[in-house]
């Protein structure tokens, strides 16, 4: 390609203001070796249709706020380079399984409301509460049993990735699963049993049929497919522990 | 609060969506050639409960081009179904070793197909030589 070359961007769209049905519309997008399609999209909301609405920050793959499917899959917008979808047209749709409020924007409320509930902080041991400047010190192992799962930064391109969740909307799902193990993971945490509870419910571990496509979407290299299937493990052993010791500690 | 208005995709075709979607659907649906497989070798022993005749019966059936088509069918589906689970076993084992010494997935991925290819020679051993 040279600088100067155009590509067709299909963006299926959604109004509120016209909520009988999306439509389809196309914009021919000017670009260069460098543009990104996060470029591509500004450049249309600059110069060409003021009205089409996306969500962005950072522009460098960190803040999670530009996901859409390209091409059907789930995919960071600034992640991708124009010059490796030529010659287009490049497909551009809202996150599939959410609820769509305008254009690329999708409602996040749900995964906002799942992210408490399977107690996604760390959860001090009372020892380290009482003595809050104290370093709580961890070996480069011990930091390596959660650092994949800690790269998450919520995108929810893994949502977009799994049927499952489209198909069982009350499913906690990748992220906030890989979360949970994150900090179960962690040396410094004590909030393990605390957890166990949203783990083992149905719509917990036990909704995912590890289809593993939310591993292959993740711009972070999270693999939310191990941290689900392990917990599976986990929760099969405990369901059989407290069968055979009611009234164990856990 | 009010939530805004919303338009959502329906779940129909879904898994017309991915690629992905297809391969995952292919092996899940393995298992149930493999199952079927299990009801046609218990139909055998019933068979062979029930007599001379509905044994011979059972087995012109199994020998049958049809029966052979089927049966090969079956096998490619048992091959699907171990090499994706196999590949995908690491994913379901809890972590083995201390932290920092982690067993790594093709160490798991590796004993999983020497222990099916050990118990598979040794059956096939005792169907030649030992039964």
């Amino acid at each position: 390609m040279t600088d100067g070359d155009a590509i067709r961007l299909d963006v299926l769209r959604w109004h509120p203001d016209r909520p009988a049905a999306p439509w389809w519309q196309s914009y021919e997008v000017p670009y260069r070796a460098d543009s990104t399609l996060l470029e591509a999209l500004q450049t249309i909301k600059d110069a060409l249709d003021g009205t089409l609405t996306f969500r962005w920050s950072c522009r460098m793959a960190i803040c999670g706020s530009c996901g859409c499917m390209v091409n059907g899959r789930p995919e960071l917008s600034c992640h991708l380079l124009l010059r490796d979808l030529a010659p287009g047209p490049v497909r551009l749709e809202p996150l599939a399984h959410f609820p769509v409020i305008r254009d690329l924007v999708i409602d996040q409320q749900d995964f906002l409301e799942k992210l408490p509930a399977v107690g996604a902080y760390l959860v001090p041991a009372a020892d380290a509460e009482a003595a809050p400047d104290t370093p709580s010190r961890q070996t480069p192992a011990q930091m390596a049993e959660y650092y994949q799962y800690a790269q998450c930064i919520n995108c929810l391109l893994c949502y977009s990735a799994c049927p499952q969740y489209g198909l069982k909307p009350d499913f906690l799902g990748p992220a906030a699963l890989a979360l949970m193990a994150r900090h179960d993971a962690d040396s410094r945490d004590t909030g393990g049993s605390a957890r166990k509870a949203a783990r083992d419910a149905e719509s917990g571990v036990w909704d995912c049929t590890l289809v593993g496509h939310c591993t292959e979407v993740c711009p972070q290299g999270v693999d939310p497919a191990r941290a689900i299937n392990r917990n599976k493990t986990a929760s099969a052993r405990d369901y059989v522990f407290d069968l055979l010791m009611p009234g164990r500690r856990r | 609060m009010t939530r805004p208005a919303t338009w959502q995709r329906d779940m129909r075709g879904w898994w017309r969506r991915d690629p992905a979607f297809r391969r995952y659907l292919l092996r899940e649906a393995t298992s149930v050639a493999i199952g079927g497989y299990a009801l046609m070798l218990l139909a055998g022993l019933g068979c062979l409960a029930a007599g001379p005749a509905p044994w011979q019966s059972w087995q012109g059936l199994v020998m049958s081009p049809i029966g052979l088509l089927l049966q090969a069918l079956v096998f490619a589906a048992a091959v699907i179904h171990s090499v994706s689970w196999f590949r995908l076993m690491p994913l379901t084992v809890p972590p083995v070793g201390r932290p920092g010494r982690r067993l790594g997935d093709t160490a798991i991925s590796s004993a999983a197909w020497v222990a099916s290819a050990v118990c598979s020679l040794a059956l096939l051993g005792w169907l030649v030589y030992g039964a």
